[in-house]
């Protein structure tokens, strides 16, 4: 660091310029990496050092023909990854090579602009996949990155400090942000999409997912990121009460659970709930899907603006259109409800389905489960609770193991849970378990969603991530309708009941960090969360409505888009007007003290008085003290000339301007256009 | 595909209009040689690049419209109200700064006039990379290179130097100027535009394989003349080159033997004064009827005849002045030359 600086200095101008944008679009490029595909990140970073390399040994940028078969590269492989070159990941693919390959080409201004257009263009690019707080934070350290660059690059002579160019930038943007946040972010009319999104703008990311193949949720469970926050109104609910339902899963086809088709299992759903409801308010990420996770059960529709939720046959609740910006809903669930209570033995029966040929120990297994309930339900006990609790005794007492890293399970995955490998997590159990009922003639499907929260004392609301997600089972019981079965619970009943959650890696620091003080950890992490749901609220969720509310409250009543567009044109009118009156009176206003003398040399000249156009305030007193033709010598008008001239030249003069102005207005001034001229 | 030939009389037409209409514009300018930049002399207009700009904000605005993006929204703000951050820069990059400009030497035709221009900054804040360059008639400056550009610190001065080529004789206008910036993005270009009050005297070019001067019958017209004609023999030592001599003067051979140097360190010939001589240098008689090649003559005569130390008087038609010597003289008679 102490040998950079003056190799720094040493530096050819163009050469350091030249690295400092390269270090710019590194950071740009930073930014992107995770949303990249690691060929592209891979190919641009080559380009940028091999033309920092050129800048360093400043050697000639390479030839045309190299470009162009760079640039047929970076298409190749962008076909190849995507199939197609449209669409909106191919298209950041693209757009972040092409920049990178632009540097390759910095000659005329004109290329330097295209860089800084490009890396707009990337910057924007990179909300599609994040918009958090320290995306935010690392944006603006680019914008401010770029604009200064630009600055530099119009700094043609010598050799100026990138710190100057840095300050002007920072200061342009500090100008600029008040004007545009008020007026802008404010008033600027939230329009719906102008045109259809891409398709893929909807994929590509992970969430739950319809469909469930062992593995798939593993990836989940690590994933430390935000699926939702919960805000409760009243007490919360226990921690094992919080089942936020999403998919439900009830075709099994050997390999994979899908969700039931639709239109089917429609008759027996009707539900019942006792009590009070929770009432709470939930976050959601934009997930891409058009999933909404509620408690279970909710049978009032949740409210969202903008949007009409609606529930199928399954208890669960839809969007009609997909969520890919944060929304905000209010839901009132029961904890207490019975369901599917009057479900006719032909609606069952796809919920005993299972592939033939599959899983034929765990069919052995059924077998001989109902063998040993036989006892008790010939003695009148309900047959299919026996055979719950039964199995779930198999899973508490069998040595069957929670595990995050089950390995690979081969065909017949419920065989290789109950007799092989007795270890799996949630999605290993649900299935295993599932199967196992299906197989002895309970009627039995998989939910998934999410379990459990944090919570967090700072701003009390309930975080639940992506490592929350969860799958458990439900199964129709005579005279109980659905009911939820966690086989989870009994394999490792700290994975509902909390405290203990599953942490997610945590990174280097973060681990030295809670090794030294958990407790700390624990406080700034909880701390960030409540500064992340305020950047939520106040940035993300930043919706027209909350937008016309703010209005309002400013005193400022709007109702919609014309409105607001009124709005926006009136103030920038009166903005632009008060600029002019200030330009104007800029222009205008050189002096005030010479203003008045003026004025007092002009009232003399018309009274005929010789005045030269240099006139101090006392030769004009003694222009009238010599006025020997006229009776009048004016005393006040002199002493105020003479005041005047205290005024500006005495230090001790306390006199105000404003009180001599007053004055002049009410002086008594020698009428114009005097019959006799004096000589 | 667009007929060419209808293309470039498009373009030359749409030159002439924008030549007109800048013309016009410049005719209602007041002219002086002093200038204050205020609000009401420094334009601003976008440049292509800030057009580029603004499509840029354009496509990102309607891409956070389409993508729902409230952090695009943002950014789109954010670079726009850096843009209009530097909208204000650069139209204050230049209000507020004082001009004074200073026509330099008078000069022979076909060289280039030096004319300076004092930039005053009184503000308390630095101004960067101004440009100043003459406002030529569109198509006819594209030759040259941008004029001077400087940085000007706060309540500094600098003076920058400006070249004007000037083929003909006589008191020229000096042509608009115009100050120009495009600190600190580049997206906006203010400028202003300055008629300057002084004129330019320009001489007539001097003929540059002049015949000897014309001495008066009856003097030793003949050794003059021989002298003037640059014989070996005749002259009398060495003295340092000095603007006007002809170039046939030069003694070449001992300024190729100095290291290096300009024309400052020629030396060239000198020769015998013949003290008393006077001569008339008449129009009339320099044996030529262009009266511009004439006038060249001329020039080169009084020039002559002045590095000579000669007497010299110039009749130019109804014109007279009467012979002497010495600078006064020289510019008396070569502002004759110039203006008649």
């Amino acid at each position: 660091m102490l040998s950079l600086r003056p190799r720094l200095a040493a530096l050819p101008r163009e050469t350091r310029d030249t690295l400092f944008l390269l270090a710019v679009i590194a950071w740009v490029l930073l930014l992107q990496a995770g949303q990249l595909p690691v060929w592209c990140s891979a190919l641009a970073l080559a380009l940028l050092l091999g033309r920092g390399w050129l800048a360093l040994r400043q050697r000639a940028l390479p030839h045309w023909s190299w470009r162009i078969a760079l640039l047929g590269l970076a298409l190749a492989a962008t076909w190849l990854d995507y199939r197609t070159l449209l669409g909106q990941q191919p298209g950041v693919a693209l757009v972040t090579l092409l920049l990178a390959l632009k540097t390759l080409e910095l000659r005329a201004r004109r290329d330097a602009f295209v860089i800084f257009f490009l890396g707009f263009f990337v910057l924007l690019t990179r909300f599609f996949h994040s918009q958090s707080l320290p995306t935010a934070l690392g944006i603006v350290v680019a914008l401010l990155g770029l604009i200064a660059a630009l600055v530099n690059a119009q700094l043609p002579l010598g050799r100026p400090p990138l710190l100057q160019s840095l300050r002007l930038a920072g200061r342009m943007m500090l100008l600029g942000t008040p004007l545009m946040l008020m007026l802008l972010l404010l008033l600027f009319p939230r329009l719906a999409p102008l045109w259809g999104l891409p398709a893929d703008a909807l994929g590509g990311r992970s969430g739950l997912s319809e469909r469930m193949q062992v593995g798939q949720v593993a990836r989940l469970a690590l994933d430390s990121s935000l699926a939702f926050r919960v805000r409760f109104e009243g007490p919360p609910p226990a921690q094992d009460k919080l089942y936020f339902r999403g998919p439900v899963l009830s075709r099994f086809d050997g390999i994979e659970w899908l969700p039931a088709p639709l239109g089917a299992a429609a008759a027996g759903t009707v539900l019942r709930v006792e009590g009070e409801p929770v009432r709470y308010q939930v976050t959601l990420e934009p997930s891409q899907q058009h999933w909404l996770f509620v408690l279970e059960a909710t049978a009032q529709t949740p409210v969202l603006p903008g949007y009409q939720p609606y529930v199928n046959a399954e208890l669960q609740w839809f969007t009609e259109r997909p969520l890919n910006e944060l929304v905000r809903y209010e839901a009132r669930s029961h904890i207490r409800f019975s369901y599917g209570l009057e479900a006719t033995p032909g609606a069952l029966q796809p919920m005993l389905a299972l592939p033939a040929g599959y899983n034929p120990r765990t069919l052995a297994l059924a077998r001989q489960l109902r063998q040993e309930i036989e006892p008790a339900s010939a003695a009148g006990r309900d047959a299919g609770a026996a055979l719950v609790a039964r199995a779930l005794e198999l899973l508490r007492q069998g040595g069957y193991r929670y595990t995050l890293e089950p390995g690979i399970y081969g065909r017949d995955s419920a065989d290789e849970f109950w007799f092989d490998r007795r270890a799996g997590f949630c999605e290993h159990i649900a299935a295993s378990f599932v199967i196992l009922m299906r197989a002895a003639g309970l009627p039995a499907r998989i939910v998934t969603g999410y379990q459990g929260g944090e919570h967090n004392p700072v701003d009390g609301y309930w975080s639940v991530r992506q490592s929350d997600a969860h799958a458990w089972a439900e199964v129709w019981l005579q005279g109980q309708g659905w009911t939820q079965v966690d086989p989870t619970a009994a394999v490792l009943p700290e994975r509902i009941e909390g405290p203990q959650r599953l942490q997610p890696a945590a990174g280097l620091l973060a681990d030295a960090l809670i090794r030294v003080s958990p407790g700390l950890a624990v406080q700034l992490r909880q701390f960030w969360e409540a500064v992340n749901q305020r950047w939520n609220h106040w940035v993300l969720d930043y919706s027209q409505a909350r937008q016309l509310d703010l209005l309002g409250r400013l005193g400022l009543p709007a109702s919609g888009t014309d409105d607001l567009a009124r709005l926006l044109s009136g103030l920038l009118a009166a903005l632009s007007l008060a600029g002019a009156v200030w330009a104007l009176r800029q222009g205008r206003g050189r002096d005030p003290w010479l203003d008045l003398l003026q004025l007092a040399r002009h009232r003399l000249r018309q009274a005929g008085y010789p005045v030269t156009a240099q006139a101090t305030p006392r030769q004009l007193a003694r222009l009238l003290q010599a006025d020997a033709a006229s009776a009048r010598r004016w005393p006040a008008l002199q002493q105020w000339l003479l005041e005047l001239e205290r005024q500006r030249y005495d230090p001790a003069s306390t006199r105000q301007l404003a009180e001599l102005r007053r004055q002049a207005r009410q002086l008594d001034w020698p009428p114009p256009s005097r019959p006799s001229v004096l000589r | 595909m667009r007929d060419p030939a209808t293309g470039s009389l498009t373009a030359a037409s749409n030159r002439r209009w924008q030549s007109g209409w800048r013309d016009w514009w410049l005719r209602r300018l007041p002219a002086g040689d002093q200038l204050e930049l205020t609000q009401r002399n420094v334009y601003i207009l976008p440049t292509g690049a800030g057009l580029l700009l603004g499509l840029t904000l354009l496509v990102l605005l309607v891409g956070s419209i389409n993508y729902q993006l409230n952090l695009g929204y943002l950014l789109t703000f954010l670079i726009a109200g850096s843009a209009l951050a530097a909208l204000h820069l650069t139209h204050g990059n230049l209000n507020g700064l004082r001009l004074q400009l200073q026509p330099g030497d008078t000069v022979f035709a076909g060289q280039a006039a030096t004319v300076r221009v004092t930039l005053h900054n009184p503000s308390r804040r630095p101004r960067w990379a101004l440009a100043l360059d003459w406002l030529l008639p569109a198509g006819t400056g594209q030759d040259r290179g941008p004029g001077p550009s400087a940085d000007l610190p706060a309540q500094d001065r600098i003076t920058l130097q400006l070249h004007l080529p000037v083929p003909r004789r006589g008191r020229h206008p000096l042509p608009p100027l115009r100050l120009e910036s495009r600190f600190p993005l580049g997206s906006f270009r203010s400028w202003c535009w300055w008629r300057p009050a002084a004129t330019l005297l320009v001489y007539p070019a001097p003929e540059l394989r002049p015949p000897p001067l014309p001495l008066a019958a009856g003097s030793e017209e003949g050794r003059i003349a021989h002298s003037v004609a640059g014989d070996r023999d005749e002259w009398d030592g060495l003295r340092p080159w000095r603007r006007g001599d002809p170039l046939h003067w030069v003694a070449w051979k001992k300024v190729a033997r100095q290291p290096e140097g300009g024309r400052d360190d020629w030396v060239c010939r000198d020769f015998v004064r013949p003290a008393g001589q006077r001569c008339w240098l008449d129009a009339a008689k320099s044996g030529l009827s262009d009266p511009e090649q004439r006038l060249s003559r001329l020039c080169a005569w009084v020039l002559a005849a002045e590095a000579l130390e000669l007497d010299y008087g110039l009749r130019l038609g109804a014109l007279e002045i009467a012979p002497g010597h010495g600078a006064a003289q020289r510019q008396r008679c070569l502002e004759a030359l110039a203006l008649c």
